[in-house]
C-alpha cells in the first residue's frame, strides 16, 4: 500500500474511533451527575452517551424515512444534534468538575492485588481475542443480504428503504423495516468515515458493539458486587466464557452478539436489554435506599427504550414489557406506586412506534 | 399454540445444560441473595417473563402481531449470562480461600462443557478480505461495475447473498430470496442457471427478458450452444467463474 493510502486508512479508522468512542464518551458527560454515585466513570459515560445518541438518531431518522427524505439530510441533522449534545456535555463537565469523584480505590493485601491483576489481564486477553476474531473470521448469514445491503444502498444511492435490498429494484417505501433503521446508522458511520458500509458492518461495528456489551457487564458487575469489587474481573471472565460457549442454539443472544453483531437485533439483545436491566437496577437500588431518582435517570431509560426501537421493530414492545414488569414489581415490593408514572412515560415513545408499526407495517 | 411455544423453547435451549445452570443459579440466588432490588431483576422478573412466554393467550396475541418465528426473542430478556456469572462469583466468594481456585476452574470447565464454542459453528469461516465477502465476489463486481450507473447481472446462487452487500450498484433479477426454500420464490431463470448443463437456448432468452448486461456462470458448468448466437461475449474469467457480456443491452451512461 502506498504511503498516502496508509494515511487515508489511518484517518478513516481514527474517525471511526472518534464516532464510536470519543464523541459518545463526551456526550455521556450529560449523565455523569445525578444518575448514580457508582456510574460516574468513563465507561458509563461512553455507554450512556452512545445510547443517548442512538435515541437521537432514531428520532431524527424515522420521520425522514417516512417522509422519503434523502439520507444526506439525516447525516446533516444528526451531526448537528451530536455537536449540540457534545457542547452541552462539555459545558456540564466544566461546571461540575469539582463534583467529580475519584474512582473507588479497591484495597487489599499484595497477594490479593496481584491475583486481581492477573484476572484483569486474563479478561483483557480474552476480550482482545474476540476483537481479533471479529476481524479475522466471518459468519455466513443470509440476513446480511438484507441488512448490510440496506446500509450499502443507503450509502451509495442516498435513499432509505426505497430499493429492494435483494435485487436493487425501486419499490414503495418499506415502512415496516424503516421504523427500525439500525442499518441506516451503519450507513451513517460509513458515510462519515469513508469506509465501505460492508466493512463497517462486518468489521468496525462488531468491535465497538462487542466492547459495549462487556462495558455494560462491567457496570452491572459493579452494582451487583458492591461489597466484593475484588471479584469484578472474575465476574467478567465468566461472562466471557458464557458468551464464547453460548452457541448452544441458533437463537441465543450470545450467538447473535458474536456472529451477527452488525444486525440491529443483535444490538437489541446484547446491548439494549442489558442496559435497560442496568438502569432499572440502579433505579430500584435508589428506591431501596430511599434516594431520589433524578430526571436524567428517566431520560436515559427512555433513550435506552427508544434505542430498542432503532434496533428492531419487536424491540419497541419488548423494552416496554421489561420496564413494565420491573416497574410493577418495584412498585409492589417498595410500595412506591408513583414510580409507575415516569416509567410509563419512558415507554411512551415505544408505544408510538408500536402503533406506527401496526398502522403502517 | 402451546406446541409451537414449547418447540421454540426446546430449540432455544439446545442441549439444555446452560439453561439448567441458569435455573440452578436462580435457585441459589433465591436462597442467598437478600437485596430486594437484585431479587426483583434477577429472580422475580425472569419468572414472570417465563410465565408470559409459556402463556398460550399471550403467545397467540404476539404471534398475530409480530412474526411467530421471532417469538423466542422474549427469552433474550432473561439475563442468563449475568445471572450465572453472578451466582458463580457469589458462591466463589463464600468458599474458603484454598478451595476457590479449584471451584473457579471447575465452574469454567462446566460452562464450557455445557455450552458450545461459538467459533466452532460451521457458518464461521476465515474472512478472505476486509469486506467479509468471498474474494470471487469482489473480483467479479470490480470487473463489471460501471461508475455512474447501475448494471444488471445474474449470478449463481452461492454468490447472490454477497453481491449487493459489496456493490449496491449491481442489480440482480433475483437475490437471496431464491435461497430460502420456505419462501417459495423459485423461478425459471434460477432454475436454468443452477442446472449442471446450461442450455443457452433456454437461459439466454430468460436473461434477456430481465435485461441482464452480464451473466456469470461457474466454469465447472457444461455449456450447450454458441454464446455469440445470442450476442454474448466472454468478458472475463476469475475465481472459477466466467463472465459473459450481453451486447444487446447498452452500458452507456445517461
Amino acid at each position: 500500500m502506498r504511503k498516502d493510502a496508509w494515511i487515508l486508512t489511518a484517518l478513516r479508522i481514527l474517525t471511526a474511533v472518534l464516532l464510536l468512542l470519543v464523541i459518545p464518551a463526551l456526550v455521556g458527560g450529560l449523565f455523569r451527575q445525578n444518575v448514580d454515585k457508582d456510574m460516574r466513570g468513563p465507561v458509563f459515560q461512553w455507554i450512556s452517551g452512545q445510547i443517548f445518541l442512538w435515541a437521537c438518531f432514531q428520532i431524527i431518522c424515522v420521520p425522514m424515512i417516512l417522509l422519503e427524505y434523502d439520507f444526506g439530510y439525516v447525516v446533516k441533522a444528526f451531526n448537528g444534534v451530536t455537536v449540540l449534545a457534545a457542547l452541552a456535555a462539555a459545558v456540564s463537565l466544566v461546571r461540575n468538575r469539582k463534583a467529580v469523584t475519584a474512582v473507588t480505590e479497591i484495597r487489599g493485601s499484595d497477594r490479593k492485588r496481584s491475583a486481581r491483576n492477573i484476572l484483569w489481564i486474563l479478561f483483557w486477553m480474552i476480550l482482545l481475542f474476540q476483537f481479533v476474531q471479529a476481524v479475522r473470521m466471518t459468519y455466513r448469514d443470509g440476513d446480511d443480504a438484507f441488512y448490510v445491503a440496506i446500509s450499502s444502498i443507503t450509502q451509495e444511492a442516498q435513499t432509505m428503504y426505497r430499493k429492494l435490498p435483494y435485487t436493487g429494484y425501486a419499490t414503495i417505501l418499506d415502512t415496516r423495516h424503516g421504523l427500525a433503521p439500525f442499518p441506516v446508522w451503519i450507513a451513517y458511520l460509513a458515510d462519515m468515515t469513508g469506509i465501505r458500509a460492508v466493512s463497517v458492518a462486518h468489521v468496525i461495528a462488531p468491535i465497538a458493539l462487542i466492547a459495549m456489551t462487556y462495558a455494560i457487564f462491567f457496570l452491572l458487575g459493579r452494582v451487583l458486587l458492591q461489597q466484593k469489587r475484588d471479584s469484578l474481573p472474575l465476574f467478567l471472565i465468566f461472562t466471557e466464557i458464557l458468551v464464547l460457549f453460548g452457541d448452544y442454539s441458533f437463537y441465543t443472544v450470545e450467538n447473535f452478539m458474536i456472529a451477527r453483531s452488525r444486525q440491529g437485533k443483535a444490538a437489541l439483545g446484547s446491548i439494549v436489554f442489558p442496559m435497560i436491566v442496568l438502569l432499572l437496577l440502579i433505579l430500584l437500588r435508589r428506591l431501596h435506599e430511599g434516594e431520589k431518582i433524578s430526571l436524567k435517570s428517566y431520560i436515559l431509560l427512555a433513550a435506552a427504550c427508544m434505542t430498542g426501537c432503532l434496533c428492531s421493530t419487536m424491540g419497541a414492545m419488548l423494552c416496554c414489557m421489561l420496564v413494565g414488569i420491573v416497574g410493577a414489581c418495584g412498585a409492589v415490593v417498595y410500595r412506591r406506586w408513583k414510580i409507575l408514572i415516569p416509567m410509563a412515560l419512558c415507554c411512551l415513545p415505544n408505544v408510538c412506534y408500536a402503533v406506527l408499526y401496526l398502522v403502517l407495517g | 399454540m402451546w406446541n409451537n411455544v414449547t418447540i421454540l423453547f426446546d430449540e432455544y435451549m439446545g442441549t439444555g445444560l446452560i439453561i439448567i445452570l441458569y435455573l440452578m443459579s436462580l435457585i441459589y440466588l433465591w436462597v442467598k441473595e437478600k437485596r430486594n432490588y437484585v431479587r426483583i431483576l434477577f429472580i422475580y422478573v425472569p419468572v414472570i417473563l417465563l410465565f408470559f412466554f409459556f402463556n398460550p393467550f399471550f403467545a397467540g396475541v404476539l404471534y398475530k402481531l409480530a412474526e411467530g418465528e421471532i417469538y423466542y426473542r422474549i427469552l433474550w430478556l432473561l439475563p442468563v449470562t449475568v445471572t450465572i456469572a453472578f451466582a458463580v462469583v457469589t458462591l466463589y466468594g463464600r468458599l474458603p480461600d484454598k478451595n476457590r481456585t479449584v471451584f473457579a476452574l471447575a465452574a469454567a470447565a462446566g460452562i464450557a462443557l455445557s455450552g458450545s464454542y461459538i467459533y466452532r459453528n460451521p457458518y464461521f469461516q476465515k474472512a478472505e478480505n476486509f469486506y467479509h465477502v468471498p474474494d470471487s465476489v469482489v473480483h467479479i463486481c470490480d470487473a463489471i461495475v460501471v461508475p455512474g450507473r447501475e448494471v444488471q447481472a445474474v449470478f449463481p446462487l452461492e454468490l447472490v447473498q454477497y453481491i449487493r452487500q459489496y456493490e449496491p450498484t449491481i442489480c440482480m433479477p433475483y437475490g437471496r430470496e431464491m435461497t430460502v426454500d420456505r419462501w417459495n420464490n423459485w423461478g425459471e431463470l434460477p432454475g436454468e442457471m443452477e442446472k449442471e448443463i446450461i442450455n443457452l437456448s433456454r437461459l439466454a432468452p430468460l436473461a434477456k427478458e430481465e435485461g441482464c448486461h452480464y451473466i456469470i456462470l461457474s466454469e465447472e458448468k457444461t455449456i450447450v450452444g454458441n454464446p455469440s448466437e445470442y450476442n454474448w461475449e466472454e468478458f472475463g474469467r476469475t475465481d472459477g467463474y466466467v463472465i459473459y457480456r450481453d451486447f444487446d443491452f447498452s452500458l452507456d451512461i445517461g
